[in-house]
């Protein structure tokens, strides 16, 4: 295999793991969130179906302070609620979250930026 | 122009004659059904003195009984004029979504896909209403209400895609898409009878396409860019291909480009957030902003999707390797 195939072997794996961990937030933090009527409508915009539940791993995860200036922005409405959230889940649903969120982040913005880095011309040292 | 008519009942041509002011020599059926004495329901019949073979050809294509049936029951709940528009919007969301490959990667296409399901939101809930009143049970204030909640939803959420569907449309009274008494007045007066004006064959095989999609709208929407993928494995498993290796090769870069995607969507709304926050960035930066992310959302996508297509058939046999070895 060239390195270029290990890497990405590499993203594979973990992208398997993301994805069993959104189903498993979906359904256990989320699916919660969503019955509740104190906290349905503030699981933020959703662009595709499932989108409210990468917003709650984004308020679960990211510095309270940050999404709490958030909330205050016209933007707002990209965002969930974090001090609701907050009041209505446990610490495993944070764990999760937190699992989820950065696992996902990071491999797609590495790959994000990986593709920068090639497009540009930057580097060539993968393939 | 090929007009055609669409009933979702039996209807005697005499009646329609009177009612409608269509003689009943004009009304052709497909074949050699020259002049029916009534409509079968769900089946498409030309209106024209001396067709072409281009009008024959154009009822021809919308004749299959599942097509038919969509079609008939959209241009009833919506009105003739917007199923056409709804079937042109959705052409270009597939030209679209195979274009940039990646299910996920594209802001815009979701707003596109959100748009599809608020239209069916709020067919279905003309639907309800009609059922209710057809079979005069209770809660028929209920229904309507539902209805303008659905349109209302509808409204603010996706006005302007609303404007450039129904720009077109030219309906004095308005249209069930632009207005919800007008729909629950076309849902009550229970018609049964819907004329398609079809312009070309284009028009045509968009009808086509929008009518083959599940159950109206919906659905169909979202599978579009597994559809490509999956034809691409059949292909494999028909010519004896390694289907397996195709399969994972598709639903592998699947994956990481929705990956990348979300990622960037995701991100990129944290970075708005954070200008709006720190910096005093107006609404034109904003709107920049979001072009920026889906644009590199998208370009990201197609690169990954590349990437991956390229090197995981590597992977896969690595990983058989591996297996056949222990």
């Amino acid at each position: 295999m060239t390195p270029t195939q290990k890497i990405i072997g590499v993203l594979i794996a973990i992208n398997f793991f993301i994805m069993i961990l959104f189903i498993v937030f979906g359904q256990i933090t989320v699916r919660k969130l969503r019955k509740n009527p104190a906290t349905k409508d503030e699981l933020g915009i959703e662009f595709v179906s499932g989108w409210d539940i990468i917003n709650v791993a984004q308020a679960l995860s990211m510095p309270s302070s940050i999404m709490r200036k958030f909330k205050n922005t016209k933007l707002a409405f990209l965002h969930a609620n974090v001090d609701l959230l907050i009041q209505h889940t446990n610490k495993f649903d944070r764990i999760l979250a937190r699992l989820f969120y950065w696992l996902l982040m990071t491999s797609g913005l590495f790959m994000a930026m990986w593709a920068l880095l090639d497009v540009t011309g930057v580097i060539r040292f993968f393939s | 122009m090929a007009e055609i008519l669409l009933c979702n009942q039996p209807v005697d041509t005499k009646g329609i004659e009177s009612q409608w002011g269509i003689a009943s020599s004009d009304i052709l059926g497909g074949g050699d059904n020259a002049n029916p004495a009534s409509l079968i329901p769900y089946r498409p019949y030309l209106i024209s003195q001396n067709p072409s073979v281009l009008d024959r050809s154009l009822v021809n294509q919308l004749g299959p009984r599942n097509i038919a049936q969509n079609l008939t029951d959209m241009s009833l709940s919506f009105g003739a004029d917007n199923t056409l528009a709804l079937a042109h919007i959705t052409a270009k969301l597939k030209e679209y979504n195979i274009a940039t490959t990646g299910a996920v990667t594209s802001l815009y296409g979701h707003r596109v896909q959100g748009f599809g399901v608020a239209v069916k939101k709020y067919q279905d809930a003309l639907l309800a209403y009609r059922d209710v009143l057809q079979s005069k049970s209770a809660g028929r204030v209920l229904a309507k209400q539902r209805a303008f909640a659905a349109y209302k939803q509808m409204q603010t959420r996706f006005r302007f895609e609303l404007q450039a569907v129904t720009a077109a449309s030219k309906a004095r009274r308005g249209t069930p898409l632009t207005s919800a008494t007008r729909a629950t007045n076309i849902a009550r007066s229970s018609r049964n009878v819907a004329r398609l004006h079809v312009v070309d064959q284009f028009q045509a095989s968009n009808l086509v396409k929008l009518g083959k999609q599940a159950k109206f709208l919906g659905n169909g929407l979202a599978v579009i860019d597994f559809g490509v993928r999956v034809g691409n494995i059949e292909n494999s498993y028909k010519t004896g291909g390694n289907w397996e290796r195709e399969m994972f090769v598709e639903s592998s870069s699947f994956a990481l480009s929705a990956g990348a995607g979300s990622a960037i969507i995701n991100a990129g709304g944290a970075v708005l957030s954070f200008l709006v926050v720190a910096t005093p960035i107006g609404w034109v930066g904003l709107i920049i902003g979001g072009a920026v992310i889906a644009a590199s959302a998208a370009g990201a996508g197609i690169w990954v999707n590349n990437t991956v297509k390229n090197n995981s058939g590597g992977i896969y046999d690595a990983i058989m390797k591996l297996i056949y070895a222990l």
